[in-house]
Order: structure tokens, then C-alpha cells, then sequence
């Protein structure tokens, strides 16, 4: 089946005709929770999902869920999940009529986009030129700013960091816009190829340093300048658009609790706008969508500072991480709504009405990225094999996760595993449930950054909605030591208690216990004796 | 008649600060819950749930080290008994040549692909000083000298996988 044209589909009679599946089969090009997330939507739309793969991913949850997976090659991304040829070729072996990119990896090279478009596929996001006009960070500044959208002082070209001529001229830059700046990745996203920068000494080492994590992340190790704005609070607005030229909000986020640029928890609608403040915002957003012929799915982030004013930050040309809270606040499925939108029909009556409404909400909705880092070590990588998995569930709660019990996570990609997320009818009862939903989580074997969310549940300011970018610097840091220290108390008392249970003591077999040294044989009797009945 | 047990945090999960634990079971108030799960009562009179993981034997260098998550943060624990304890960690220092005085060895904290080597057997490297680069999940990050000393042994190059608990330098 091809998907329904615009010239032969009258308006009067499009219902039924839309009632069929806009693709007969698709190809998610990516992995994890997102591929997953995916390939539900097309299983709903009676779409058949093909995966793909690297070694690293062969047995992982996106290739279970899937009705065909296609191997890309090795585990890093360079030789798997960013190779485009690769994929396209999958694409064709399989019949596949679409390509949805997920988050990250391809999603917003305007490359691929054009190779999907000129084999005669659909790229399920904007067009490939959108996608080079706001995927490009610097050119979204550029255009936000004609489009009289307020940016962010900094830099609006890119940074010559390979010169030292041109290192001098980003000096001075930095001295006009002010310190402390940020380093930021022209083709960046989720904090990747971003330094912070507090002092014109350190600007050398934080340009070479962002530009080839950036290269490393992007292949473009482009970087500009943009002016660290404190406090403030992380707001992006979710965009909707059709190939008839409709751009919609369907409202907006708060992101504000981030770590080195990596958001942690975000929810919906923004707490503590007014309805007024929230039209401003959406109008913005809107303005700048349709300045960039936007279509299909993307996000304009802002900074909202102290004097309440918002400034724009880029356009995500893609579906976000954090998607699912719009989707549980506003009670849309943006990616059924993209995959629709991709096979040539307009925005859905259900999310003009949910844009109608979105100054105005009436439900709230939270999510929390659980990922496989520490913590304990400054949210540093953990990943490993993952023992326990069990997520919670009950009312008002959705789990997007790739993970089950027994996989691993492996140290070549992001290190999220799930996300948690909750809704309910306003803010207060959202936490409640987010608290207890915590409360349910139980993973053994890898690291996550549980206790940093069971800590922001509880955290008082957090319920009365006092956030800002800062917010995990001034509230984690400081706590971290101690709610770990408890929970080592409780964990030694624990592990002395199963000293030589009967349960643990089956392990081992009695060659084993010889092979052990004869000490610990003996102490482990001793315990046996000791266990509390 | 109770003997204490120690339980000292492994070095696979180890932070700075975490001191071993000397526990009395019979003193404990633990209660099963069934599927690996205890319930464990604490001063404030706040039963806490702890989840028990992996479970491995003791070996003749290694203690009996079990996982145990509590409100999240997962740790890996060595048990033993408490006197035992003593009488291992007198050998160990025994064998050291002194306290302070020896190389240290740079173990790697995150698995992951060695991006830069920014040092030279033979280099002498001031505490803070950046050793290594490791790229893990896609992120930068450098390794810093814990103290002052000489370049000993890198034992790493470029491009290669390390894992957890990996020797990368050792310092003199």
C-alpha cells in the first residue's frame, strides 16, 4: 500500500480512507526505549515495524519487539546506528515506505533526511531543508532573531577553533558577551560538545575540548558562544506541523532540572505560567515554526529568567526524550500523529483541540529519566548487566523502557533505561503518584539515578514548584553524601542478615566451599548459627 | 553470645568517605519479605526496604560480597566476620611497603573506550592534573592524578576498551 496523496483525497471523504494504516511497514532507525515507543505506535496504526541493530543490540528490547530487525554492524554508533547507507539499504531489502529517526544518532542530520527523500522514501520529521535551517543551531538563532523571536546574547557563526586567530576572535566574543558563557555545539543536542566556561583563561581548553565531543558525537565539531543565563528555568514548546502549512502548540514543558545539560525530570504544562504568559510563549513558538515551514514534530526551547521573560534557545527537528509528558498532559499521541502527518495528512482534530486548549490545562504530568549512572559520582556512566527489573504500574502511570531483567546496558550509547512517568489532574497529585510510583522501582545490578529522583519527590521546593537550571547543583550536591550514607547503613545491616542463610548457602556447592579458603568456610558456619529466626 | 560482622563496601562500589560497618545480626531487626527483599528497621522507627542481588561466595582473595539496593543506590559488600576481618587487613598492610610511600595504581572508575593519553611514562604529574580521557555514553571524561608523583606505567593506549576496575596509570 502507498500512502494517501494529497490531490485525490477530498476532504468530505478522507474519513474512511484515514482510517487505513498510512504505511504498510516502517523502519525505526534507532534503539532502546524510543525504538520501542515507536514501534508501538506502528503496531496501533497496524503498521509493521523493522528494526535494526547493532552487535551490541542483537538481543536487546527493540529487536524483540519488532517484526523484522536488520544488523547495521559494530557496536559504535559511527559503524551501526549513524551509518545512513546502512540503514537506507535496510529500508529497501525490507519494503520499508518510511523512516522514523527517534531522538539522537540521525534524526537531525538534514544529510540523511535528503538521502530518505531522494530514494523515494518518507522521513518521518520535517523536510530535509527544515531540518538543516533549525537543526543548525547557529542558523535557528539566526532565524528566530529575523523572525523577531527573542535569542540568547551570544555568537550567531561558528567559532574557528582550529586557528589560533580564530580562537582570539571568540576571546573577544566572550569578552562582549560576558562571562560565565557556554561552549555549544552547532549540530548539538542533550548537552553533548557543551563546556561552561567561567573565565577568559579557560575559553582555549573548553573550545578544543566541546569541539571534539562534539565531532566525536556529531561528526561536526562546529561550536559558537552563547551567554550562561542564571537562574532560570528550561521551558520548550511542543510544535506540531502538516504539509498544508498548519503549525500548532500543543504546550509546553518544563525541563529545568538538568545535570551538566542532561535533563533529569521534566513535566507539563510548565508550573506557574499564566495563561497569558503560556499564549506569549506558544505564539513564539508558533511564529518560528512557521517562518521554518515547519512539519511534523519539533520542539523550541527557551530560557525563562528572573524578570519572566523568555529567550530562545534552538528547535528540536524531532521527536523529544521527553514527549510522553505532552502526551499524558494534553492527551495526544504524538507519534501516531507524526507517522499521519509523514503519510500527508493534516494535523488530527484531536491535537488542533488540544493546541485550542493548551493555555489552559487541565491535567499534570511528570517524568523522570532513569538512567544507568551514578549518582553517587557525579552522575558518571554505570552501565553493566541488569539482575531485578521491575517497573512500577497502576493508575495514572506509563513506563517507556527497551529493558527487562537480564539485559545489558551497554557503555556505547545513552545511558537511559526508562522513563517513568505519571499523570494526574494537578501538580500536587502528580508527585504524590510520581512518590509512589518510585516507591515500586526495584533494579538490582546496575546503578541508576533512582535516588536522585526519590530525593526530588520529596524535595519541599520542588513541590512548590521552585525550579531553575541550577536547582540540582544547589539541592542534589549538597544532600547526595548523606541520603547515600543511609542507605549504606540499612544496605550493611541487610547484607550481615543473610550471612549464612539457608537460601545464600545453596549457591555454593560443596566443591566450591572446599575450593574456598578454609577461614571463610568456618566464618560462614558461624553465620549460619546467627541468622534471626 | 553475638559475634559482630564487618561489611565493608567492595572496590567496585566504593566512594570516598565509605567506612566499613561493624553489624551485629542478632541485633539487627531484619524480616524476610520473600523474593530476595528484607525489611530492615531503622533508628527513627522507619522500616526500609533492601533488595538482594548478586551473592558471591568468598575465594581465597576475595570476602563473600553481596549486592544490596536501598532506596536506589546500589552497593556491593563484602561480609565477613568482624575478627577475621582485623587479621586480613594487618596482612594486607603487612605486605604494603608503608603507608603513603608506594605507588599508586589508577584504576578505571567508568568502563569505556580511552579517548586521549595526556601523560608519558617518566612525566611528573601535580594533584587535579588530567591523565586520560575516557569516552563512556558518549560523554568526555577526564581522569585526574589523586596526588602529586612520577609517571610509572600507563598501561592504556587510545582507542582501547576499558573496563570497570581496569589498572590504567600507575603513579610513583
Amino acid at each position: 500500500m502507498t500512502s494517501a496523496s494529497q490531490a485525490d483525497r477530498p476532504a468530505a471523504a478522507s474519513l474512511r480512507k484515514d482510517d487505513r494504516p498510512p504505511f504498510a511497514r516502517v523502519l525505526v532507525a534507532n534503539r532502546g526505549e524510543i525504538a520501542v515507543r515507536i514501534i508501538r505506535a506502528c503496531h496501533e496504526l497496524g503498521i509493521e515495524a523493522v528494526a535494526v541493530y547493532s552487535d551490541a543490540d542483537a538481543d536487546s528490547g527493540h529487536v524483540r519487539a519488532a517484526d523484522v530487525a536488520i544488523r547495521l554492524g559494530p557496536a559504535p554508533p559511527a559503524e551501526s546506528y549513524l551509518r545512513g547507507d546502512a540503514i537506507l539499504q535496510a529500508a529497501r531489502d525490507t519494503g520499508a515506505e518510511a523512516i522514523h529517526p527517534g531522538y539522537g544518532f540521525l534524526s537531525e542530520r538534514a544529510s540523511f533526511a535528503r538521502a530518505v527523500e531522494s530514494a523515494g522514501l518518507v522521513f518521518v520529521g520535517p523536510d530535509s531543508e527544515t531540518i538543516g535551517a533549525l537543526g543548525d543551531k547557529l542558523a535557528a538563532r539566526r532565524l528566530a532573531n529575523e523572525a523577531g523571536v527573542p535569542v540568547v546574547p551570544g555568537t550567531l557563526e561558528p567559532g574557528a577553533v582550529q586557528r589560533a586567530d580564530g580562537i582570539d576572535a571568540l576571546a573577544a566574543e566572550g569578552d562582549r558577551i560576558g562571562y560565565p558563557l557556554l561552549v555549544k555545539a552547532a549540530a548539538g543536542g542533550g548537552g553533548r560538545g557543551m563546556r561552561r566556561v567561567t573565565s577568559r583563561d579557560e575559553l582555549p581548553a573548553a573550545l578544543a575540548a566541546g569541539s571534539a565531543e562534539a565531532g566525536a558525537a556529531f561528526g561536526d565539531g562546529s561550536v559558537y558562544l552563547e551567554r550562561e543565563v542564571l537562574p532560570a528555568r528550561h521551558i520548550e514548546v511542543q510544535l506540531m506541523g502538516d504539509a498544508e502549512g498548519s503549525v500548532v502548540a500543543v504546550g509546553e514543558r518544563d525541563c529545568s532540572l538538568q545535570r551538566r545539560h542532561q535533563k533529569l525530570v521534566e513535566e507539563a504544562p510548565a508550573p506557574g505560567l499564566s495563561d497569558e504568559e503560556r499564549r506569549e510563549l506558544h505564539a513564539m513558538a508558533v511564529r518560528l515554526g512557521r517562518a521554518a515551514r515547519l512539519r511534523n514534530a519539533s520542539t523550541a526551547e527557551f530560557l525563562f529568567d528572573e524578570d519572566r521573560r523568555f529567550w530562545f534557545l534552538e528547535v528540536n527537528t524531532r521527536l523529544q526524550v521527553e514527549h510522553g509528558v505532552t502526551e499524558l498532559a494534553a492527551d495526544v499521541d504524538l507519534v501516531r500523529e507524526q507517522l499521519l502527518v509523514a503519510a500527508g495528512r493534516p494535523l488530527s482534530a484531536r491535537i488542533l483541540a488540544a493546541a485550542e486548549n493548551a493555555a489552559r490545562p487541565t491535567r499534570h504530568a511528570i517524568e523522570v529519566r532513569l538512567s544507568a549512572e551514578d549518582p553517587g559520582r557525579n552522575f558518571a556512566p554505570a552501565p553493566g548487566r541488569i539482575g531485578r527489573w521491575r517497573m512500577p504500574a497502576g493508575p495514572g502511570v506509563r513506563v517507556d523502557t527497551a529493558a527487562e531483567a537480564g539485559d545489558r546496558v551497554p557503555p556505547d550509547y545513552d545511558p537511559l533505561v526508562a522513563k517513568l512517568l505519571v499523570v494526574d489532574v494537578d501538580r500536587p497529585s502528580a508527585i504524590a503518584r510520581l512518590g509512589r510510583a518510585l516507591d515500586e522501582v526495584e533494579v538490582t545490578g546496575i546503578q541508576t539515578t533512582l535516588p536522585f529522583h526519590r530525593f526530588v519527590a520529596a524535595h519541599d521546593g520542588f513541590r512548590a514548584g521552585e525550579l531553575s537550571t541550577g536547582w540540582v547543583a544547589e539541592e542534589w550536591d549538597p544532600a547526595v553524601g548523606g541520603t547515600r550514607e543511609k542507605a549504606l547503613d540499612v544496605a550493611a545491616k541487610a547484607a550481615a542478615a543473610t550471612a549464612g542463610t539457608p537460601d545464600t548457602a545453596r549457591h555454593a556447592s560443596p566443591r566450591e566451599r572446599a575450593e574456598a579458603s578454609g577461614w571463610s568456610v568456618e566464618a560462614r558456619e558461624d553465620a549460619i548459627d546467627r541468622w534471626p529466626r | 553470645m553475638s559475634r559482630a560482622v564487618r561489611v565493608t563496601p567492595a572496590p567496585t562500589s566504593r566512594l570516598p568517605g565509605d567506612e566499613p560497618r561493624e553489624v551485629d545480626p542478632s541485633a539487627a531487626a531484619v524480616e524476610p519479605l520473600g523474593h530476595g527483599r528484607l525489611l530492615v528497621q531503622t533508628a527513627d522507627g522507619r522500616p526500609i526496604r533492601a533488595l538482594i542481588g548478586e551473592d558471591h561466595e568468598a575465594t581465597p582473595t576475595r570476602p563473600r560480597t553481596v549486592e544490596v539496593v536501598v532506596d536506589g543506590w546500589r552497593f556491593e559488600l563484602e561480609v565477613e566476620d568482624a575478627a577475621r576481618a582485623d587479621l586480613r587487613a594487618r596482612a594486607t598492610r603487612a605486605r604494603a611497603t608503608g603507608p603513603g610511600s608506594g605507588p599508586y595504581e589508577v584504576h578505571a572508575m567508568i568502563p569505556g573506550r580511552v579517548a586521549a593519553v595526556a601523560v608519558v611514562v617518566g612525566d611528573a604529574v601535580t594533584a587535579g592534573q588530567t591523565l586520560l580521557v575516557v569516552e563512556a555514553m558518549k560523554m568526555q571524561n577526564e581522569l585526574r592524578a589523586p596526588r602529586d608523583g612520577v609517571v610509572e606505567r600507563v598501561s592504556v593506549g587510545v582507542g582501547e576498551t576499558i573496563d570497570l576496575g581496569d589498572l590504567l596509570v600507575v603513579l610513583a
